[in-house]
């Protein structure tokens, strides 16, 4: 904290670093920058939001040297500054740290901290001792001593592996470092092991650009905000001059409705909907397993730090991976299932928690994605109607307020909150009585956030049962009607509404109660 | 891929090492054939099996490869053989210049070595300092026969194509110049030539296409009777009967097309023999025989209805 | 209103493959001005004979790229159905319609159980199925070895072989097979749950199996097809030269793979198109037919091909690139 009030003292010098005025980029037709101005002082944090395709992964682009720009200007350290590539960039001292991790996974963590320029030793040979050397100061510099430099990346955590990519960021001089959604894979614990760093690497002089969707951490971290919206810059503010609900206006455009009330709790004769009696999957460090209880209508939630087995449970009870130990009953009966195909026709649905490799077929229409699960909707005899389809498609889209433009579009071509509702649609169209949903709106802007929730109710509402695991508390408070926590693959205790609190659930999840 | 393919080759020397029975009196000849996928060498082999039985006098150990170019496998081979201290080595080089060295050193070990069926190239013997007969069929003079066969029926002027081996084949060259040979003698007209590597389907493709060219063609020299074929065939899916064909080889499957007319002939080097006949003459030096020299020619024959 | 959609989309996908179209047509224009009898009725006949076998082939390798596998199998596998096929019908005591029946089925049945084999190994062990069929190439060129003691099988009967070069208006009959192929697998990738599962697969493998279908039964299936499309290819080649010969079809499974690539389809799969293949393999055999008749030597064709190869697939990334910014 210290650091910050000195930094913010510091900040009145006013020393712009880098200024950007009226940058425009077209991709064809579409106005990804729209003549934004935007401006950064020397060894600020200063935050970049917006709604997805607001424009600020073009903005890193061109920062970064991905891509050109024509119209506009960029003056960096008083010259001006216009990269044709990530090396001029990085020459340049422009670093970005991407939502995308870089790594090589089959090469070990001092390997990937120097790959970019490897060190060669007075006879111009790789020079391992070196590499390590450097390895162990970058990740000592930010606090990582308990990484071993000589582990393959593939054996990390994500967590560890984000930290290693600022590592390998932070070694080179970096005057401006662009850190793209940092903390979407991180639990709370590490989250505030960044923020130490961050707070660190200002201190240095460092200018750090933070790319986020949580305005929680805007306003634990950052000294300014900049809100992008359509492509052009709304307003730049001081971090004391504004308020949460001010900068989300500016977002969207327009005022977001409070989320979903809270409800009675369920009543103990509403049937069960699924039942795990020890149930443990494989991998499991927990001898009694998980038990819980799901019923008709009830939202419950799992929360618990990465690597706590939440996400493991749910791959256990879809038949992914194999369960090694206990019952699994779908309304008070014994069911066994072998494949998700089974899981499916126990009337079972699973939101997974990374919709890019497991959710959609990106390249494939909205429609496509759409039916994915459920087949036999929009077939007859092996043959596809593809009129059925789109209609189909078309009917979950009103219903999840889907925003595209053609049925036939790839869902490529839509937002991350318009494919969450796309992923969410597949399985709708399973038409489960049990909806299982891992981080349902990671990576999905505040306003289609909201929507998801109203969504979700509705949907328990109706009489549906949904679990939903996730990592970001607020969600699970808001959305859940009773919430478990989970460590080391045990359930460590329930948290009614009565009780909630991030304070009362960490401490379930940190196993200090 | 050649890595595989020397361990398959290896395999099979070894699986015959084997199986072979030693017998201490008798001489070891190795014989290393080109590709047993191609039906001249394993023709030749089954010859030569045969002619092992018959003559009972010598162990015979055989090595076959994958296919026509490698001559790697064939390095090793002969390595095998020097190592194992064979009496006599018979080989049908699968590359010219590349397997002057390993010959070398098996004569150096005091092998005898019969060079058959292609000839090692002389320009690389000399340099190398290998003085080695070769025998084998006459190539050129067996495709002059062919050829010749063809000139006859056609006369003066007469139109001809060409269907090549493979570029880099020394019987492919050979039998090119031997037709090259005919066209001056018979004053026929070369309209083009071109290779088809040997094969059925593409001596078929390349020659239709080729017919459309040149629609006045009226004979045609195909290096081999694969090739042969694929010209037949041709021919009969565009209804030209007024072409006359020959090939090279005598495989079975030509004979219906000799008897009907289709191909007007082909040329047999009595490959069954070949090896055969081969072993014979390296025997015969082991048995205290004169040394080889120079060319000793094997018989060819033009084939005809 | 999806009907406009599908229109739309339709159009905007002619306008992308009118790329390859464009240096088809480019060629053939090319080929037609420099040579006397390129544009000749014969010579176009000529053409579709010559390409049938590699389209064959490339329609069947298509499903397999799509789903992001590679065949390597094909040349050696369509010479084992063939002499498969050749042995059946060459067998003694049989008419010739009985003979010829049995031969195809004998050829077919052949040609998808190694097809059959490759999917399985590759799905089954999850082993990337460069390998497996490597590995099938060298066993089904083998096996047709071993079966014939690498003797050619011939004399069919007369009524087979005319079937391999009867025309119907100038069309060989089998390059009119090989259509109806083509329109088969396009109207299997475009209007069944098996098309959607193969581009699928091709695509996002995890996000099929998680949504309850067995990625490993659609592998097998297109494997199958694959080696069934190699079985068709044995038949036509029968026909075409009345022989079947061990040693048929070396290096074809190159040539297939490059009239698919060509054709524009993707080599990590999910992208591509069986019309993409016709023009892909219509390519390669005009740019064969046409360095022949302009007369060059055949050092010069082969480098010629390998130019115009490396061409067409730069330009479907350029135009690849390009679509996508606009």
């Amino acid at each position: 904290m210290t650091n910050i009030q000195r930094l913010e003292a510091g900040s009145d010098n006013d020393e712009t670093v880098l200024r950007v005025t009226g940058l425009k980029k077209h991709f064809g037709g579409v106005k990804a920058l729209d003549g934004v101005d935007f401006s950064l002082r020397k060894g600020e944090v200063h935050a970049l939001v917006g709604e997805n395709g607001a424009g600020k992964s073009t903005l890193i682009r061109v920062l970064t040297g991905v891509h050109t720009f024509k119209d506009g200007a960029i003056t960096l350290g008083g010259a001006s500054f216009a990269p044709q590539s990530p090396q001029q960039a990085k020459a340049r001292g422009v670093q970005v740290v991407h939502q995308e991790l870089n790594l090589l996974s089959h090469l070990s963590v001092a390997e990937n901290i120097s790959i970019e320029a490897l060190p060669r030793n007075r006879f111009g040979l790789y020079d391992r001792a070196e590499t390590r050397r450097r390895a162990r100061l970058a990740l000592d510099a930010i606090g990582l001593s308990d990484v071993d430099v000589d582990a393959v990346v593939s054996t990390l955590g994500i967590a560890h592996r984000q930290l290693i990519e600022i590592a390998r960021a932070l070694q080179s001089d970096s005057a401006i470092l662009i850190l793209d959604e940092p903390t979407a894979t991180l639990t709370d614990r590490e989250k505030l092991r960044l923020f130490d760093i961050v707070r660190a690497m200002a201190a240095r002089g460092v200018t750090v650009v933070f790319v986020t969707h949580h305005l929680d951490e805007v306003f634990a971290i950052c000294q300014r905000v900049t809100v992008f919206r359509n492509g052009k810059t709304i307003i730049t503010q001081d971090i004391p001059q504004t308020s949460p609900a001010e900068v989300v206006r500016h977002m969207v455009g327009r005022e977001v409705g409070q989320l979903a009330t809270k409800r009675p709790a369920i009543p103990a004769n509403v049937p069960i909907a699924l039942s795990l009696k020890s149930f443990r999957v494989a991998g499991s460090s927990s001898a009694d397993g998980v038990s819980l209880d799901l019923r008709y209508g009830e939202i419950l939630g799992i929360a618990g730090l990465v690597g706590s087995g939440r996400t493991e449970l749910l791959r256990g009870i879809f038949a992914i991976d194999p369960v090694v130990s206990g019952t699994l009953q779908r309304d008070g009966v014994d069911i066994s299932l072998k494949n998700p195909a089974q899981a499916i026709a126990a009337g079972i649905g699973f939101v997974t928690e990374d919709r890019k490799d497991e959710g959609l077929i990106l390249s494939m229409p909205i429609a496509a994605n759409t039916t994915l699960a459920n087949m036999n909707l929009v077939t007859r005899l092996g043959l596809l109607r593809h009129r059925g389809e789109a209609s189909i498609a078309t009917e979950y889209g009103a219903k999840l307020q889907l925003k595209f433009g053609k049925i036939s579009d790839a869902v490529s071509s839509l937002s991350g909150g318009n494919q969450q509702k796309v992923v969410l649609a597949k399985w709708l169209a399973t038409a489960p009585r049990v909806l299982m949903l891992d981080e349902p709106t990671r990576g999905v802007d505040v306003g289609a956030k909201a929507e998801i929730y109203a969504i979700l109710r509705d949907l328990a509402d109706q009489g549906m049962a949904i679990l939903v695991v996730s990592s970001e508390l607020p969600e699970l408070m808001t959305l859940c009607d009773r919430i478990l926590v989970m460590a080391q693959n045990a359930i460590q205790g329930c948290v009614m509404p009565a009780d909630y609190a991030e304070e009362n659930i960490l401490k379930l999840a940190y196993r200090q109660s | 891929m050649s890595i595989l393919k020397s361990l398959a080759a290896a395999t099979l020397s070894g699986l015959l090492l084997t199986t072979a029975a030693f017998a201490e009196d008798k001489p070891v000849v190795g014989l290393v054939m080109k590709s047993l996928a191609n039906e001249f060498f394993q023709n030749m082999m089954v010859g030569a099996e045969a002619h092992a039985a018959r003559r009972g006098d010598y162990e015979l150990r055989a090595v076959g490869m994958q296919n026509e170019t490698d001559f790697e496998s064939q390095i090793n081979a002969v390595e095998n053989f020097i190592t194992e201290g064979v009496d006599v080595i018979v080989i049908a080089p699968a590359d010219s210049r590349a397997m002057v060295g390993p010959i070398k050193k098996a004569i150096e070990a005091g092998i005898t070595v019969v060079n058959f069926d292609v000839a090692l190239d002389a320009a690389a013997k000399t340099e190398a300092g290998l003085e080695l007969a070769f025998v084998g069929p006459d190539n050129r003079g067996g495709a002059k026969l062919a050829g010749d066969a063809l000139g006859k029926a056609l006369g003066q002027g007469g139109k001809v194509v060409i269907i090549e081996g493979n570029p880099s084949a020394d019987n492919a060259n050979e039998r090119r110049l031997g037709f090259e040979d005919s066209i001056a003698e018979y004053g026929l007209e070369l309209v083009d030539s071109r290779t088809a590597h040997w094969e059925t389907e593409e001596a078929n493709s390349v020659f239709s296409t080729m017919l459309t060219a040149n629609p006045d063609i009226q004979g045609v020299m195909a290096a081999n009777d694969s090739m042969a074929i694929g010209v037949v065939r041709a021919l009969e899916a565009a209804g030209r009967t007024d072409i006359l064909v020959v090939g090279f080889d005598n495989v079975p499957a030509v004979g219906p097309m000799i008897e009907d007319g289709r191909l007007l002939a082909t040329v047999d080097q009595f490959g069954t023999d070949m090896a055969a006949n081969a072993i014979d003459l390296g025997l015969g030096v082991v048995a205290g025989g004169p040394p080889l020299e120079g060319w000793v020619k094997t018989p060819v024959s033009l084939v005809t209805k | 209103m999806d009907t406009t959609a599908n229109t739309r989309q339709g159009l905007k996908e002619l306008i992308n493959r009118a790329g390859i179209g464009l240096a088809l047509l480019g060629l053939v224009v090319f080929f037609s001005v420099f040579t006397e009898h390129f544009l000749t009725a014969n010579n176009i006949t000529n053409i579709l004979t010559q390409i049938t076998i590699n389209l064959i082939l490339a329609v069947g390798m298509t499903f397999v790229i799509l789903i992001g596998g590679i065949d390597l199998s094909v040349g050696s596998i369509m010479a084992f159905a063939a002499v498969i096929a050749g042995k059946a019908m060459t067998m003694p005591g049989l008419g010739p319609t009985e003979a010829i029946l049995l031969a195809v089925m004998a050829g077919l049945l052949a040609g998808m159980l190694c097809g059959l084999l490759n999917g399985f190994l590759s799905a089954y062990w999850s082993i990337p199925s460069f390998i497996i069929t490597l590995g099938m190439l060298n066993i089904a060129r083998g096996a047709a070895l071993q079966v014939t003691d690498a003797q050619t099988v011939y004399a069919f009967p007369k009524e087979f072989s005319e079937f391999g070069s009867s025309l119907i208006f100038g069309v060989p009959v089998v390059f009119i097979l090989a259509l109806l192929l083509v329109a088969v697998a396009w109207f299997i990738l475009n209007h069944t749950i098996l098309g959607r599962m193969i581009y699928g697969i091709g695509n996002n493998e995890e996000a099929v199996r998680l949504a309850g279908h067995s990625v490993f039964r659609y592998k097998m299936i297109a494997f199958t097809i694959c080696g069934l499309t190699a079985g068709i290819a044995a038949i036509v080649y029968m026909a075409r030269l009345n022989i079947a010969s061990p040693i048929a079809g070396i290096g074809f499974e190159l040539n297939a793979i490059a009239a698919v690539i060509i054709g524009g389809t993707s080599l990590n799969g999910g992208r591509g198109s069986v019309i993409g293949t016709l023009m892909g393999a219509l390519i390669i055999g005009v740019l064969a037919n046409g360095l022949i008749l302009l007369g060059l030597s055949d050092f010069m064709r082969q480098m010629i091909t390998g130019v115009v190869l490396i061409a067409a697939v730069l330009l479907d990334q350029y135009r690849a690139r390009y679509g996508r910014s606009t």
